[in-house]
């Protein structure tokens, strides 16, 4: 983002390849907006909870720290695959993210284990209804 | 808004793009349920902060309560001691 500024400052520079440039910083912008959406309810909801209003000033500063963190997380979770090998991130690698704190990689342990058993019951569920099916076209014939 | 913060979480769609635009290789991906843990990391990431502002501006609310009750001008950290033990108890 540093060298779009820049970039921004230099003419020469944004009339070499002006579409390029835009369209990676549009899509930066509607992330941008997107992470401050959700950052703005979660802020409406717990400030609900307490009694207390977040200002628009908080809020924005919340969605930007956010935003950066998720950098830092990508950063690492792209060397942790890389590390195995992988280039596809995989949950091992999101849960190295959290080892620094014992409470938040219990958390994400938790966490992990429910998306897990819920990826199985959908399996299962698929393979009744694939063996209902199965002993139907048996019966027709 | 009865909603609750438990409830509201980052779209699939929105993790998945955010960790694809700071990649610095194109060929990396990030699995299905991984996308969904990062969702909950974020999550929690998120409802830390706010954690914390809202234990701040109550500590520094509570110490400027204490310094009045005490017809002082100055907020000392005699003030924020004192009001220290019944803030962590309450977060």
């Amino acid at each position: 983002m540093l060298s779009t500024t820049s970039c921004l400052a230099n003419v020469n520079c944004r009339e070499k390849m002006p579409t390029a440039m835009d369209e990676e910083e549009r899509k930066l912008q509607r992330l941008k907006a997107a992470v401050h959406y959700t950052v703005g309810r979660l802020c409406q909801s717990i400030g609900e909870d307490h009694q207390k209003e977040f200002s628009r000033q908080v809020i924005a500063a919340i969605a930007e720290t956010t935003f950066r963190q998720c950098d830092i997380f990508a950063k690492d979770l792209e060397a942790f695959a890389r590390h195995a090998k992988r280039s596809t991130v995989s949950v091992e690698d999101v849960k190295l993210t959290a080892r620094r704190s014992t409470a938040l990689s219990n958390f994400i342990q938790r966490k992990s284990e429910e998306i897990a058993s819920a990826n199985q019951e959908q399996r299962d569920t698929r393979k009744k209804i694939a063996g209902k099916r199965k002993n139907k076209d048996t019966e027709m014939v | 808004m009865a909603e609750s913060s438990a409830e509201i979480t980052f779209k699939n769609e929105t993790v998945s793009k955010l960790l694809s635009s700071f990649f610095k290789e194109e060929k990396t991906k990030v699995g299905a349920d991984a996308v969904i843990l990062m969702a909950e990391m974020l999550h929690v990431f998120v409802q830390g902060i706010q954690t914390l502002t809202l234990c701040c501006s109550e500590a520094a609310q509570r110490t400027i309560k204490q310094a009045e009750a005490e017809d002082c001008d100055r907020l000392d950290i005699e003030h924020f001691e004192k009001i220290l033990p019944q803030l962590l108890l309450d977060f």
